[in-house]
């Protein structure tokens, strides 16, 4: 890279983050003589997130919380595609399931929370048993659409080549809807990350949630504001993760949307 | 029709012959009896009101601001560039991370749901509206420009229809998060409405689980409900752009 | 199909001791797209003039830069030196008295509208009473061949059609001067040839209406044109300007079968491609 190239860079990224380091810059100074217990000065509440969460950190909150949502979500992701496929083969399975799939996808996922509160008690396979659900249903109903959504052509086109069945859901159907399964992935991440939160607020002894509830119940309102914090930066850290393997994933479909727009 | 019934046929029988645990599944038919009774009682649909007053207003309130604050945003490009960093960071810190904050600030009231719903209907929405109205077709801009429709008119006139896609897809969505946030905000924030009502019932032990379920059907009719609207409102409010539409191109 | 009857306006344009201002005056008009690394000359060096009433056709080949010319000229862009007047003013922004015609019909209409309501914001922008407007709407409506779309959306007409919506709408507020870039470029051969006579019938109602109309046809700038603008090959400079001496009114069959026809329409083609005739 030229050093003009790497000027323009810089410009380029200082353009674009100004105005965020300055609203941190302004909670600073707003906030360092602050006397409420509500809102304790930024310098303390960083002070202490170095004191709980940073690499010598004494609360593990975290680590029970992301094994959770990693292994909730991912029997949802590969539960949700599996079961798409099949519902996308067997149309009649499809018609008669659909009324009671609508109803679970957009029954707000909390609500069964006490239910399996009830079921599991109190504890991982609890936190876990809700997260796998809660995120199954968009996953689910999105990669259905995506699967149905097959360009006819496409299917023509494979079975003039003489392409099997499978093959042609491997090579073909399944590839074209993955845009979309991504979609549904996406927005089953944000579902699972409330549910992960809510989950052991209402229920655990351990993890993020159960900690900010017990900060709260404590009257510790700077460590609350930590946990929020944390919440913030693991919010923000997935969503980067996930669409940098999203860009990397469906590099052919954001190459021939920017070939199609720029035409 | 046909197909609730066989679903609804399928958990008696599963409960009834316990093939599943009878303590921690309640039958349909002690459900729907539980349900039934609720019908009449005036507490019932208070309650319902509840929740939809807080997922109303809070929608209401988040989208509103979105709305006028990403018409801002998005008509100048210095403030989409400088804003989407902050935008994109407080969209991802879920919004129950600031429940806790919110209940201690507010306590169990409605400001305490509105601001929670609103903060997680607002960010979303938000970055929907921008993207929106910086996608403003620039020949759609140069044929305004030419028949000298400008300021506040061009706004109301063209801006907004063209980004009304975008907003709608946005407002579906939103309404679908303010729902569950509101729920939350019961379960947790202790607000009156279904989700605290679905948890006194988890607490009052085993004998009461069929009128947890019984909510928890409710809610689930709710969500129907109130997304069907939606759908309907859009269809008539976006006819003119139902054979162009793209939900996928206009999600992201 | 219905004759353009607009009311004959007075001329603003001219000026006391009689003599006429051109229209439009353009000159050495010169624009370059600022790129990221260095830039992209557009149009070199541009001069010519439109006298009132004149239909003047700018041709050019693809890439030419007649978009960029065109969106200098009405003011939709600034030109990075030269410049062009309006009746004299330099053009800065759009004239109220200049309409435009895209290429792109399906975008240009507004499609939450129907085809009553696009037409009629020019004229609630120009803050023109609701009895007139109706009034105005259905003249113009009337003079393009379309008088029954009115409650119907852009969308649901074909592209000629969709296109003389576009023509009506830029006519509607009658305008002095009409700029159409490529309005004919996407619809099918026979469309295209009504919509050249109904440019023609609409300026022979109309002889105040000064029409530019940029294309990359040959034969459709000598049918159409008073006289042709040739530009250069990319980075346009006006290579001639060619008088178009063929009989008034003009027929597709008759005109096209003129063997004038054939030597200009030849004389511009060697101008646009830069090459010379083989003997
Ligand atoms: N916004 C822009 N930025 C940079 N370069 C541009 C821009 N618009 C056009 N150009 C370039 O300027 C040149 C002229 O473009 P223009 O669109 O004016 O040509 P045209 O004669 O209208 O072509 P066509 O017949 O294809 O419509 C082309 O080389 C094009 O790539
Ligand atoms: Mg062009």
């Amino acid at each position: 890279m030229t050093r003009s190239g790497v000027l323009r860079r810089v410009a380029v990224l200082a353009g674009s983050l100004w105005l965020f380091a300055g609203l941190v810059a302004l909670w600073w100074v707003l906030s360092d003589h602050s006397r409420s217990p509500y809102f304790p000065p930024l310098r303390v509440i960083l002070h202490r997130f170095d004191q709980l969460w940073l690499f010598s950190g004494e609360s593990t909150g975290l680590d029970p919380s992301l094994v959770h949502l990693a292994i909730g979500y991912a029997i949802a992701a590969v539960a949700g595609v599996a079961v798409a496929t099949v519902l996308y083969a067997v149309p009649l399975l499809r018609e008669a399931t659909s009324p009671v799939v609508y109803f679970l996808y957009v029954l707000p996922a909390p609500v069964l929370i006490p239910a399996a509160l009830a079921l599991f008690g109190i504890g991982a396979t609890m936190s876990t048993a809700i997260i796998a659900f809660g995120c199954f249903w968009p996953i689910l109903l999105n990669a259905v659409d995506g699967l149905r959504a097959t360009d006819t052509l496409k299917l023509d086109t494979a079975r003039t080549l003489g392409l099997s069945y499978p093959r042609t859901l491997w090579s073909v159907v399944l590839p074209g809807a993955s845009p979309q399964m991504v979609a549904g992935l996406r927005a089953g991440l944000q579902v699972g990350i409330v549910l992960m939160v809510v989950s052991e607020e209402v229920g655990a002894t351990n993890g993020i949630g159960n900690f900010i509830i017990q900060a709260q119940n404590n009257f510790a309102f700077t460590d609350m504001w930590t946990g929020i914090l944390v919440l913030a930066i693991v919010g923000t850290a997935l969503n980067v993760l996930f669409v940098g393997a999203e860009r990397l994933a469906l590099r052919w479909y954001y190459g021939a949307r920017s070939v199609a727009r720029a035409r | 029709m046909l197909v609730v019934l066989a679903a609804l046929g399928l958990w008696q029988l599963l409960t009834a012959t316990g093939a599943l645990n009878r303590a921690s599944f309640p039958t349909m038919w002690s459900t729907l009896r539980a349900l039934g009774d609720q019908l009449t009682t005036s507490g019932f649909w208070t309650t319902i009101g509840q929740t939809v007053e807080g997922w109303a207003l809070g929608l209401a309130l988040g989208g509103t601001a979105a709305v006028l604050v990403g018409s801002a945003i998005g008509l100048s490009r210095l403030a989409s560039r400088s804003t989407a960093p902050v935008i994109e960071f407080l969209k991802a810190v879920p919004s129950i991370a600031i429940l806790p904050l919110a209940i201690v600030v507010l306590g169990t009231h409605l400001q305490m749901k509105l601001t929670l719903v609103g903060y997680a209907v607002f960010f979303p929405l938000v970055i929907q509206v921008v993207y929106g109205v910086r996608a403003l077709d620039p020949t759609v801009a140069d044929t305004a420009t030419t028949l000298q429709v400008r300021g506040l008119r061009r706004f109301l006139v063209v801006v907004l229809p063209s980004a009304a896609p975008f907003i709608a897809t946005g407002l579906r969505i939103s309404a679908a998060t303010a729902l569950i946030l509101e729920i939350v905000a019961e379960l947790i924030g202790g607000a009156p409405g279904l989700g605290q009502r679905i948890l006194l019932a988890e607490n009052a032990g085993p004998t009461m689980f069929p009128l947890m379920y019984a909510f928890v059907l409710v809610t689930g009719i709710l969500g129907i409900v109130l997304t069907g609207m939606f759908t309907l409102g859009e269809r008539r409010v976006l006819h003119w752009h139902e054979s162009q539409r793209n939900l996928r191109g206009a999600t992201r | 199909m219905g004759e353009a009857t607009a009311p004959a306006r007075d001329r603003p344009g001219e000026v006391a001791g009689g003599q006429a201002v051109p229209v439009l005056e353009v000159r050495h008009l010169r624009k370059a797209y600022p790129l990221r690394e260095g830039e992209r000359l557009a149009i070199e060096d541009v001069t010519f003039e439109v006298a009132r009433g004149e239909l003047v056709c700018v041709v050019g080949p693809s890439g030419a830069g007649k978009t960029t010319l065109l969106r200098c000229l009405s003011g939709l862009m600034a030109p990075t030196s030269g410049e062009a007047r309006f009746e004299g003013e330099p053009i800065r922004s759009v004239p109220q008295g200049v309409g435009v015609v895209f290429q792109d019909y399906s975008r240009s209409l507004f499609p939450w509208f129907t085809v009553e309501k696009n037409l009629e914001l020019a004229l609630k922008v120009r803050s023109m009473g609701k009895e007139a407007r109706g009034e105005r709407i259905a003249q113009v409506l009337a003079a393009v061949g379309l008088p029954e779309v009115g409650r119907r959306y852009p969308w649901q007409l074909s592209g000629g059609m969709q296109q003389r919506v576009a023509i009506a709408r830029a006519l509607s507020y009658q305008p002095e001067l009409l700029f159409m870039d490529e309005p004919f470029a996407s619809v099918d051969a026979q469309t295209r040839f009504e919509l050249e006579d109904l440019v023609l019938r609409i300026q022979g109602a109309m002889p105040d209406v000064t029409v530019v109309f940029v294309t990359h046809d040959v034969d459709e700038s000598v049918y159409l044109a008073d006289r042709v603008v040739a530009l250069s090959r990319p980075p346009a400079t006006v290579e001639a300007i060619v008088e178009i001496d063929l009989p008034k009114p003009r027929d597709q069959i008759e005109t096209r079968a003129d063997p004038r026809f054939a030597a200009l329409r030849g004389e511009v083609l060697e101008l646009v491609t830069g090459r010379t005739r083989r003997a």
